[in-house]
């Protein structure tokens, strides 16, 4: 009896783990970007990128590990354009993110179309021969991938460096005020750059994750909004970069459990069942707001996007 | 003769239009205490944000230790040993005190920690010069004048050779005033440069050494304290002999009780007043003296009718003007002059002629007519166009066009706020008057102020005002004096000075 729930809640978590995973890579990102002032909206567009590139090169090796660095390394290139309408040309934030997003999801659409059916080499399991025995963890590992234990590494790792190091504190600073940090001798849009530059890599990288290594196929707009729902996410992880974790799990819990509720055969339509993802993370914004009683944790130069 | 540690050489300095700095020369000299004094606008900032790399010099060249100055920006002046404590601070209020001084150090190390040796040294100045101060406190939970402590810890952290302080006493009380003003002689002694921009003369007499005036961008003149007198250098600052010379008028011999403020109290975030009673009769000029932030702000709001009164009344002439829930719609026939008027006085948007009649325009009379026109002439509305945007007018000129369409025509009743903020000083001088007037055809006045000379000139009674009460409601018998209403703005015992 108990075996089986624990296979049952082993077989939960994983799903979870892995529905979550490209969610944490580019809320973090967001996250990161928009605690230097930047609101950057193409990280959906910066996703399929990633997805896209990533299936491609990834098809075209057969190594997965490439693929998810052509997929980063073109989220990078993605948000150049909107580094360089931002900072460059003082575009409006807003319109910038969305132009970048509807290119990717023209371009991505347009050359994708070659990629459909294609089968990638997946990325190799973390299960050994000293878990496979296992009763409980051997399936755990089993199915698993490095990219679990590397969203978990980078949301750790990004948590304490943006507290705990010069460049962080500057990070940190620039969000609050573009005008003060400058006064303080830090250059803001260079800091920005780096931001929007890092966001587009992890957003690149979540994206190619989700194409090489959750679903391992390509469709046309396979994000289906999940880089918006990061910059939803963001705000409801207060901006801190520890909360991302939590936060992206507890959405990848819900959809995995929409999941199962459809192949179990509940009779209502899956479409309003896809919305309870989004339910619930809205539940978890108004509990936080109540129980933050101010209003937001939001750096004080972003306010500055919706003035 | 020493040799200078940073000279302007015929350094010009344009915003569009603007000369901001004209062909200005000055010597600065370590070990000495320099006062940049002048009026608002005079391009006192501007000349030491040159230095500081701020702007760059439209024109001219600053040498830095006889050398030209390779300062393109503030990161480069804080590495060559120049420091800034600006006006309005450069402190990140979300922030922790450490995270600011680490922010501001050339030195940070990489990785910070509680451990290592960077860390620990970028705190060693604040606990010399403010061990009081909590290093992990965030900057907004500080008083304004520990976050000047921490301000100034960021400039020792960078064993700056030449610090400039920008206003430093603008935000302070009298004691926290004095004790900067030793500071900054025992940083002089030390051999370091100070640079003190002010328009203050107190600051001038308590610390200064040489004493450069600017007026419309340009120094008119430098010269060693003690060659000319205080009323010299004023007439220098003006241009004119504008003396600033306020009384209010006498006050009539029958009292008559005009607007009766009884028992009021009012709750806002993070302030609410208690039990504030006061009573100013016709012809009557009170003023409200008080420290930043002690309630004044919600006094006046609830005075105005435009913040609710959790209970007590406000009568002008036996009316009341309160609001009772969020739901009313009410203009207030006070002549109300907020505090930051851009933000709370007038439609940005909106043409001059129009802000001018927001009241009309409320009340669905839309008469905008030639009086428009002479109110700006007379209240020096620069341009006097009535077709121009509010939003395209300076500081000063939003002030100016506030108070004419508050002061302009006669009220029962005038509710001032800092009325002669970010103005010059004919400009003062006019304000001044207008307030007089309306106070000698019988209005009463409430004047909330932190300059405690124009207070002490200006009224007939002072009231103070501390963490939302009225401590204190004192007749001007000639008696009252800066100090006096200084220890009782803050509830200290008068300091006595210290050597």
């Amino acid at each position: 009896m108990s075996a089986e729930l624990l296979t049952l809640l082993g077989a939960w978590s994983i799903a979870t783990l892995r529905s979550a995973t490209p969610l944490i890579f580019t809320t973090l990102g967001e996250t990161l970007t928009q605690r230097t002032g930047i609101i950057n909206l193409g990280i959906e567009g910066e996703m399929l990128a990633g997805a896209c590139v990533g299936f491609a090169v990834g098809v075209a090796t057969g190594n997965p590990w490439l693929g998810l660095l052509a997929g980063a390394l073109a989220g990078v290139a993605l948000s150049c354009l909107h580094a360089a309408l931002v900072l460059g040309a003082n575009a409006n934030q807003i319109g910038s993110g969305l132009a970048v997003w509807m290119i990717a999801l023209g371009t991505t659409s347009y050359f994708g179309r070659a990629l459909v059916g294609n089968q990638v080499t997946p990325l190799p399991d973390l299960g050994s021969q000293l878990t496979d025995g296992l009763p409980f963890l051997g399936s755990f590992f089993g199915q698993m991938t490095m990219s679990v234990p590397l969203a978990i590494a980078a949301v750790a790792f990004a948590a304490w460096w943006l507290a705990h190091t010069r460049t962080g504190i500057q990070w940190q600073a620039v969000g609050e005020s573009a005008r003060i940090s400058s006064e303080n001798g830090i250059r803001p849009k260079v800091v920005r750059l780096k931001a929007i530059l890092l966001g587009g890599l992890l957003s690149g990288f979540g994206g190619a994750i989700l194409s090489v290594d959750y679903t391992q196929t390509w469709a046309q707009d396979m994000t289906k909004g999940r880089g918006l729902i990061s910059v939803g996410l963001v705000i409801v992880a207060r901006w801190k970069p520890v909360l991302v974790l939590p936060i992206c799990i507890i959405f990848g819990l819900a959809e995995v459990a929409v999941l199962r509720m459809q192949t179990a055969g509940w009779s209502i339509s899956p479409h309003l069942l896809a919305t309870t993802p989004y339910l619930v993370v809205l539940l978890i914004l108004i509990i936080s707001h109540a129980a933050a009683r101010r209003d937001t944790d939001m750096p004080a130069d972003l306010r500055r996007v919706f003035a | 003769m020493q040799k200078a540690i940073a000279c302007f050489e015929n350094v010009t300095r344009r915003f569009g239009d603007l000369i901001a700095v004209n062909d200005a020369n000055l010597e600065i000299f370590p070990g000495e205490v320099t006062a940049i004094l002048g009026e608002n606008g005079a391009g006192k900032s501007t000349l030491m944000k040159l230095l500081y790399g701020v702007h760059l010099p439209s024109s001219g060249r600053i040498l830095i230790n006889g050398e030209p100055s390779a300062i393109t920006g503030p990161a480069d002046a804080m590495i060559n040993g120049v420091g800034m404590v600006f006006q309005n601070f450069s402190l990140l209020s979300a922030l922790t005190v450490r995270d600011n001084l680490l922010l501001a150090w050339p030195k940070t190390p990489y990785w910070v920690s509680e451990n290592n040796k960077g860390t620990k040294e970028v705190l060693a100045n604040l606990t010399r010069l403010a061990p009081h101060i909590n290093p992990h406190s965030k900057v907004s939970n500080l008083s304004v004048g520990e976050q000047q402590l921490v301000e100034l810890c960021k400039v020792l952290n960078i064993s700056a050779r030449i610090v400039i302080l920008d206003e430093p006493t603008s935000v302070l009380t009298p004691a926290e005033s004095r004790r900067l003003h030793g500071f900054i002689r025992q940083l002089a002694d030390e051999g370091v440069s100070v640079v003190l921009i002010t328009h203050k003369l107190a600051d001038v007499e308590a610390c200064a050494d040489r004493i450069a005036v600017m007026r419309k961008g340009q120094i008119v003149d430098v010269s060693p304290r003690g060659q000319k007198s205080m009323s010299e250098i004023v007439t220098l600052m003006m241009g004119s002999d504008v003396k600033r010379e306020i009384s209010p008028p006498a006050l009539p011999k029958k009292r008559v009780e005009k607007l009766f403020l009884n028992k009021i109290c009012a709750t806002a975030p993070g302030m609410s007043l208690k039990d504030i009673s006061l009573s100013i009769a016709a012809g009557e000029v009170v003023g409200l003296a008080g420290v930043a932030g002690n309630g004044q702000a919600l006094l006046a709001e609830v005075l105005a009718g435009i913040h609710p009164a959790t209970s007590g009344d406000v009568a002008l002439d036996g009316i009341s003007l309160i609001r009772r829930n969020q739901m009313e719609t009410l203009a207030t026939p006070l002549g109300y002059i907020p505090e930051l008027p851009r933000k709370n006085a007038v439609v940005e948007n909106m043409t001059l002629a129009k802000n001018l009649n927001l009241r009309a325009l409320a009340s669905g009379k839309a008469d905008v007519n030639n009086e428009v026109q002479d109110l700006l002439t007379r209240f020096h509305v620069n341009p006097p166009e009535i077709d121009r945007y509010a939003s395209t007018l300076s500081g000063g000129n939003l002030q100016k066009l506030v108070s004419a369409r508050e002061l302009g025509r006669p009220r029962a009743a005038i509710l001032a706020c800092y009325p002669t903020m970010g103005l010059d000083i004919s400009a003062i001088q006019m304000i001044y008057r207008e307030i007089f007037a309306q106070a000698e055809a019988g209005a009463a006045v409430l004047w909330i102020s932190e300059d405690l000379d124009d207070l002490i000139a200006g009224s007939h009674r002072i009231a103070i005002i501390r963490d939302g009460q009225l401590v204190a409601v004192k007749d001007n018998d000639g008696k009252l004096n800066r100090d006096t209403l200084g220890a009782m703005m803050t509830g200290l015992k008068p300091e006595r000075k210290v050597a």
